[in-house]
């Protein structure tokens, strides 16, 4: 584990990564303290530039809503979809996964076909059907994310439970007679895991990109601001005030930059880690 | 030739249950709706009494039963016939067909940008690994993977489009020209290269990734290392032996973009508004028409499952010729 | 006339931007434009119907009204302030049981064919009547047509109807269709409906799905020498951001119904070449209202009503959401209908205090979390305007202590919730004004409406005296008398707050400078440009 961070720390890109999400991390964490208001509440004259007003930093829009409260806030909401959609999809996906290289036959071969739907349905189309039938909410654009994004982590699952499942210590936990479903769960699962994992950072990345592109089409959740709610707001007034929609676009780019990084930054210190058993 | 006819059947047959599956998943889905294209349609007439939305829920049979509905619609889609689109009036095959054809040049144009400068950026970038061209060319691929392709569209747009007034601002051709033959495809061509651009982009940066991952991975084979002790030149081991054998994953993920793919021309079709199959899916969810949601999302299953076909002939195709170099695995 | 300076004035009364914007040269007189030229347009739906006999909407006019004319056209001055199209008088009897029309003569359909009465009593007794979304309305009591002549037309109502709806509905409801191509058909799905065949000043040529439309000059137009445009094309360019581009690039002349987003328009107004024109909406006022469920007990007490209209600031709500290009509303009648519109009704100042009393004074005192009660606002989303104006609005609410939480919905799962399933406490809605109250606008307010009826009163609001005089206007044929009535119909509603009209807006024009005639009718984006025409 030791060895494992300190390749970690000599990765630039790991590093880079690791910076830029401590530095998103803060800033979710910090929006409700230094923003105790609703970032939607309107504060100001309608706007308002950057850099003309101290008590609004970052200026106005259109409605005199605080750009950065709006920033900070949005921060939170990206990250929290991001990570929740990741955490869905990586769940399900293990959990199904699992099942089908476990239990083998028949449902193997039926959760495939389901897999392979899923699959073969562009997850951008499922989001934009799922979001418009149950209507923008944080919790439903999280599961319309993760309803395209966990075939990955399914097949890969059961790729590895299909590997694990012939090695000793499932033998041996069958031959003590515990229950299929607890040898599933209890010895496979845990070490099938890992290899899933890795997968998390690229199904946060895009998460964070769906959901601004839902945002970007009306699809996303008007009581609460996100980068991409942001960015669809201000592109109205792109020419004019090409801040607003210019600042959270940064956002987006550094949080799913940082992401990936800190995703390269895993991938290099776990390589070196395999290479060495 | 015989192999390429049996996968080609066996693929046939084994896409059936899979395409139930989406038939049936999509209309549970779109079940689940609060109101239905006939409200949307009223919408547009700014209002209508009980009676008129009646009688247009008859003429739709969206007043029957779902299990009835589901059954008339497998039993006629399984002699091609996707049904009348509420929204349009017009039957949604024609539709679909008459839309495609543009994504289709978008998605194929953004394809082969993204594969061939991808795959030579890629190589440029193996071909030494952690030299200066590699850093450079690894931090700007991640950074075009990180922006939004929406975003990126509407920057393109409004430099190149706008500002500059190099390329079209929206649509597929310049409207009513009446031009014909090689005019009318460099008009099309031209209106195609801010979108294709905008699309491209990320997968460019994806297989500029994965061919440098890849390239690198090789590196460390054997059979590199023994071509090296043999002293062959540098530059023809990077294409022969390493380049080569890092392609394959390429061209598996491919078919995997595919989807993907599909669902990011919505975005970019709605941005440049070309008249395509994905500006086509939002406006059928904008104007909650089930039937054609249904059939788009059933025809880009089709089409998905098609181009997963073709990458697999293609990858039966390449891989004996490269099998040959890859003795040590 | 005077409809025309009232919009202007109410538009002047928001932010200072408008001031720039109305400084613009000329586009309203009328300009000696030059024959020939294509017009580029941009469109931004593709409506499944395009027969405005059939569907009186703002998107179905804005493409066949320049194919199928209407009896007569809004006008800013001239009798009742319409001006003469297909016919050219109209004369109501006293007892209100019929109205004569007297057509135009050497009119010619499309296809060669002559115009004559028979058309126009076809269309009215078997398109207007029965399928019009609108007209089902106005000629509910619609008994009979007789054509006495080729040019005459005589309307026979069942029960007094008023002559003064029947005139401020012709532009609306009365586009005559062909009696040669839809007689003995199945009108609702002739194929004329989707390819048009009318008298207007300009032809149907063809439709690409997704890209376009094309209209071309009709030679044999009875205007004298009009149209002036030899094309029209309708470019179908649904993202609102595409168009303002599309204008600046030169590939579109004009985008109508503010498809060019209101706050690029101070941008747009200084780029060389494009100008803005806000006139040309006159009889096209939409409302901004906040409806009510009064279902909800809370609601249901008046107080409570008068506190959020407190709580509303009108003026920010112009100035912010509409960027001044709207008035604040103060009833149901929109100032731009200056015929009915009554000033002398109760109103509610923005007053946040007093709607803090208010809400004191019903019972609802501000809990431990500073909130009294919680409300769920369904914001209509047909514009971007009414989305915003619910952003606005809850924060508005919190500032009295009311917790709102906004749902999101698209536009079928809305509609069902709020006129079907009644799911909902308040709705930011857009209700349009159609040049007379007993077209679209009674319906809000009225009770015993069946349910599921858009755009009607389904906030199961009733008020015994409001029907009253709403059934007595429906019935009175004296022009005065029932404007009296209106009067009556404003001030309750303003008092009682079935509903709390904010504010009310037309849209505006963006066309390059080159385009001559623009704006120069109150209904200019849906009436036929015969005038319009392209300079050098």
């Amino acid at each position: 584990m030791k060895r494992f961070v300190l390749r970690f720390l000599r990765s630039p890109e790991g590093v880079a990564g690791l910076i830029l999400l401590s530095c998103l991390v803060a800033m979710a964490l910090l929006a409700p303290v230094l923003f105790p208001r609703d970032p939607l509440a309107i504060v100001g004259r309608p706007l308002t530039a950057p850099f003309t007003d101290a008590s609004l930093p970052l200026g106005t829009d259109r409605l005199g809503r605080d750009v950065l409260a709006g920033l900070m806030h949005g921060a939170r909401a990206s990250l929290l979809v991001g990570i929740f959609a990741a955490l869905v999809a990586i769940l399900v996906g293990a959990v199904v996964g699992t099942v089908a290289g476990f239990a083998g036959g028949l449902i193997d071969e039926a959760l495939m076909r389901v897999v392979d739907a899923f699959q073969i349905v562009p997850g951008f189309l499922l989001a934009l059907a799922f979001v418009s039938v149950t209507g923008p909410s944080l919790p439903v654009i999280v599961f319309a994310i993760a309803l395209g994004a966990w075939t990955g982590p399914a097949r890969l699952a059961r790729a590895e439970v299909l590997s694990i499942r012939e090695r000793d210590y499932v033998a041996a936990a069958r031959v003590i007679g515990m229950h299929p479903a607890e040898i599933a769960f209890k010895e496979v699962l845990p070490n099938a895991l890992p290899p899933v994992l890795a997968l998390v950072s690229v199904i946060v990345a895009s998460a964070v990109l769906i959901e601004a592109a839902l945002s970007f089409l009306n699809l996303g959740d008007p009581n609460i601001v996100t980068w991409g709610s942001m960015i669809a707001e201000g592109r109205n007034v792109l020419r004019t005030a090409p801040y607003l929609s210019i600042v959270p676009g940064f956002g987006l780019v550094l949080t799913v930059l940082g992401v990936y990084l800190f995703g390269e930054g895993l991938v290099e210190g776990m390589a070196h880690r395999r290479r060495r058993q | 030739m015989k192999r390429a006819w049996t996968l080609v059947r066996r693929r046939m047959v084994s896409s059936i249950p899979v395409l139930l599956i989406v038939v049936v998943g999509t209309f549970l889905l779109l079940e689940m709706a609060s109101g239905d294209a006939v409200d949307a349609y009223l919408v547009s007439l700014g209002g209508g009494d009980a009676g008129l939305a009646q009688s247009l829920r008859e003429s739709y049979g969206l007043d029957r039963s779902a299990l009835a509905r589901l059954w008339l619609y497998v039993s006629a889609l399984a002699r091609l016939d996707l049904g009348v689109s509420v929204a349009f009036n017009r039957p949604i095959l024609d539709i679909i067909l008459e839309r495609l054809p543009n994504t289709l040049w978008l998605m194929g144009s953004a394809t082969v940008l993204a594969f061939t400068l991808g795959t030579l950026l890629g190589i440029v970038a193996g071909a030494k690994p952690g030299g200066a061209a590699d850093r450079a060319l690894s931090v700007g691929s991640l950074a075009l993977y990180a922006i939004p392709s929406f975003w990126l569209g509407l920057v393109l747009s409004l430099v190149f489009a706008v500002q500059l007034r190099w390329f079209p601002t929206a649509g597929i051709e310049t409207i009513a020209s009446g031009k014909t033959g090689l005019a009318r495809a460099l008009d099309i061509a031209r209106h195609l290269v801010l979108p294709v651009a905008a699309l491209g982009m990320i997968y460019l940066a994806l297989f500029l990734r994965m061919m440098r991952a890849g390239m690198a991975e090789v590196w460390r084979q054997d059979f590199v290392l023994a071509a090296r002790a043999k002293g062959l030149a540098r530059r023809r081991i990077v294409l022969r032996h390493v380049a080569r054998n890092a392609l394959l994953p390429l061209v598996t993920m491919l078919g995997l973009q595919a989807a993907t793919m599909l669902g990011g021309s919505v975005v970019i079709e709605s941005v440049f508004a070309i008249p395509g199959f994905g500006r086509l899916a939002y406006e059928a969810v904008a104007a909650r028409d089930a039937p054609l949601l249904m059939g788009i999302i059933v025809v880009s299953a089709v089409l998905v499952i098609v181009v997963n076909l073709l990458v697999d002939l293609a990858y039966a195709w390449l891989d004996p010729r490269v099998g040959a170099g890859e003795a040590s695995s | 006339m005077s409809s025309f300076q009232i919009s202007r004035r109410g538009l002047l009364q928001g932010a200072a931007s408008i001031a720039l914007l109305s400084a613009l040269p000329g586009a309203v007189h009328a300009q000696e434009a030059p024959q020939g030229g294509r017009l580029v347009v941009a469109a931004d739906s593709e409506p499944r119907n395009l027969n405005p006999a059939i569907v009186a909407s703002n998107a179905v006019f804005f493409i066949s009204s320049k194919v199928i004319e209407p009896l007569a056209e809004a006008a800013l001055d001239g009798e009742g302030a319409l001006a003469p199209r297909l016919a050219t008088s109209w004369e109501g009897a006293e007892d209100g049981l019929s109205v004569t029309f007297k057509l135009r003569e050497g009119v010619t359909w499309h296809d060669g064919k002559p115009f004559t009465s028979a058309d126009v009593a076809f269309s009215a007794m078997e398109v207007w009547k029965p399928l019009q979304n609108l007209g089902r309305i106005v000629f509910a009591n619609l008994e009979g047509v007789d054509t006495p002549d080729d040019l005459t037309a005589v309307f026979r109502f069942s029960t007094p109807t008023p002559i003064q709806m029947i005139r401020n509905a012709l532009p609306v409801v009365t586009s005559v269709l062909p009696k040669h191509l839809y007689e003995g058909t199945d009108i609702a799905s002739n194929p004329a409906n989707n390819a048009p065949v009318g008298t207007g000043p300009f032809k149907f040529a063809e439709h690409r799905p997704g890209e376009y439309y094309r209209l071309t000059r009709n030679d044999a137009y009875w205007g004298e020498g009009q149209p002036k445009l030899d094309e029209i094309i309708f470019r179908i360019l649904p993202d609102r951001a595409a168009a303002a581009s599309a204008l600046e690039a030169d590939e579109i002349q004009l985008a109508a119904f503010s498809q060019v987003p209101l706050v690029d328009l101070e941008r747009i107004s200084k780029v060389p070449g494009l100008k803005v024109v806000t006139e040309g909406y006159e009889a096209l006022t939409y409302q901004l209202v906040v409806e009510i469920n009064h279902r909800n007990k809370i609601l249901a007490d008046l107080k409570v009503r008068q506190a959020i209209a407190h709580a509303i600031d009108r003026d920010f709500v112009v100035a912010t959401v509409f960027l001044g290009f709207a008035a604040p509303a103060t009833g149901p009648v929109p100032q731009n209908a200056p015929e009915f519109y009554n000033p002398d009704v109760p109103e509610y100042a923005y007053d946040v205090d007093k709607a803090n009393a208010l809400l004191d004074e019903a019972g609802y005192p501000r809990g431990a979390d500073g909130n009294r009660f919680q409300l769920r606002l369904l914001p209509a989303p047909f514009f971007s305007e009414t989305r915003q104006f619910g952003d606005y609005l809850r924060q508005a609410l919190a500032d009295v202590g009311i917790d709102v939480t906004i749902v999101a919905n698209d536009t079928p799962a809305h509609l069902k919730a709020v006129y079907a399933d009644h799911d909902f406490d308040i709705t930011v809605g857009s209700p349009v004004f159609r040049g007379d109250p007993a077209i679209s606008t009674t319906i809000l307010v009225q009770s015993g409406i069946a349910d599921g009826v858009f755009f009607s009163n389904q906030g199961g609001y009733a008020n015994a005296e409001l029907d009253a005089i709403i059934a007595e206007a429906a019935e009175t044929v004296d022009t005065e008398a029932r404007t009296a009535l209106y009067n009556d119909f404003q001030r309750i509603v303003a008092g009682d707050l079935p509903l709390i009209n904010v504010a009310e807006w037309g849209f505006t024009t963006v066309a390059s400078a080159r385009v001559a005639n623009v704006g120069n009718n109150p209904r200019w984006a849906v009436s036929n440009w015969a005038d319009t025409g392209l300079l050098p």
